[in-house]
């Protein structure tokens, strides 16, 4: 039968938002904090100032609050990044990625409608902020929130191959 | 060891090999002086730098080149807000060499226009005031094209005549066209772009940028000095 399949659609997306999602998130976050395409590369307080002028560019927080972003959001993305691919707690850290995702979807948008011709700043390299950064974001915004859904699906029905999650 | 930490464990190795490879092949995304490739026009770009059109010390420890179209509201930001109070902060206390580059977007009618004003200006040593009022003025002088009127207004009738003889004179192109080619070498497609540089690495910043956060990562960059 399908439904007791483990390779259903529902499990699927689970498995390829958190490894797709999570991959992401890890690479977002390292890359910030090392700039990889820099060599050699520059001590992680320049990065993070770097990082900084790039969330400045988007004109949507106060200089306070772009440094309280630029400060701990390549820490947020790395922990977020494991949690997920670990799996453990997920619908905790799928929604936080959700809502995280989602953020950055709408601030992507904005400056998109805005018509700012600023970089993107999602991997700390000089990727333009294009239609097809807004069309990308808004995917893994779907994603997001189509893992988060079902993780909390598969919490309720669990497959009787898995271990019962305590969350 | 249970099957569930042995996938978890093979997955978040594959992911890093994948992260790290992926790394590497985005590596020529970002202007940086130490690669090879780019060595040459980091170098080049500031040794021939036309001194009329830069301001500070040519021996400061932190070299910025403004890529920026005189029509571009994003533009006027920058320099109203941010270069402004960086000139007076860093710039004349011989931490910064700024160089404006010219970089006319083709979209805009005047903006060509404005920069040979502007370039005439500064062989003057006059594009201080030029580039401001250029910038002050950007709405009245993009619906009625008068940049010539807009630049006389803070010109002696003297100096003014000297820049309409160097505007006529058609000497200014090549001078904008070198500054925009080198911005294209640096893939410089919107203004304002401005190329930091400081010890042998180039950053790129695209946009405006708020002078409070800016000049954090300008103090990021003399502290390494």
């Amino acid at each position: 039968m399908m439904s007791s399949s483990p390779l259903n659609l529902r499990r699927a997306i689970i498995w390829i938002g958190r490894l797709l999602l999570g991959g992401m998130f890890l690479y977002a976050g390292y890359s910030k904090l090392f700039l990889p395409t820099m060599h050699p590369h520059p001590p992680i307080g320049i990065a993070l100032a770097m990082f900084a002028l790039q969330v400045d560019s988007y004109q949507l927080l106060s200089p306070r609050a772009v440094n309280f972003v630029s400060h701990t959001l390549p820490f947020a993305e790395i922990a977020l990044g494991l949690l997920l691919i670990l799996g453990w707690q997920l619908r905790v850290w799928a929604t936080l990625t959700t809502l995280l995702i989602v953020g950055f979807f709408a601030a992507v948008v904005h400056s998109y409608a805005a018509g700012l011709q600023i970089n993107c700043g999602c991997f700390a390299n000089s990727e333009p902020l294009t239609i097809m950064t807004v069309i990308r974001d808004g995917l893994l915004a779907v994603l997001a929130v189509l893992m988060t859904v079902f993780a909390f699906m598969e919490a309720r029905s669990p497959h009787p191959w898995s271990a019962p999650e305590k969350a | 060891m249970n099957r569930r930490a042995i996938l978890t464990g093979a997955v978040f190795l594959v992911l890093v090999s994948a992260g790290l490879g992926v790394s590497r092949a985005f590596r020529p995304a970002v202007v940086s002086a130490a690669s090879p490739a780019r060595i040459p026009q980091a170098a080049a770009s500031l040794s021939d730098v036309d001194p009329h059109e830069a301001f500070g010390s040519k021996s400061a420890p932190i070299s910025m080149e403004v890529f920026s179209d005189f029509q571009c509201p994003a533009c006027k930001t920058l320099f109203m807000t941010t270069n402004r109070p960086l000139m007076d902060n860093y710039v004349s206390t011989g931490k910064i060499y700024l160089i404006h580059r010219d970089f006319p977007l083709p979209m805009h009618a005047h903006s060509r226009v404005a920069a040979q004003y502007s370039r005439a200006a500064a062989q003057i040593g006059k594009l201080e005031p030029v580039q401001e009022v250029l910038f002050q003025n950007q709405e009245k002088w993009e619906q009625s094209g008068d940049v010539d009127g807009t630049v006389a207004s803070v010109l002696a009738p003297a100096e003014m005549a000297k820049v309409r003889a160097l505007v006529k004179g058609g000497t200014l192109e090549a001078a904008i066209n070198k500054d925009y080619a080198l911005g294209q070498g640096y893939h410089v497609n919107q203004t304002p772009t401005t190329i930091i540089h400081s010890n042998g690495q180039t950053y790129p910043v695209v946009g405006v940028v708020s002078y409070d956060v800016l000049h954090q990562f300008i103090d990021q960059l003399l502290s390494q000095k």
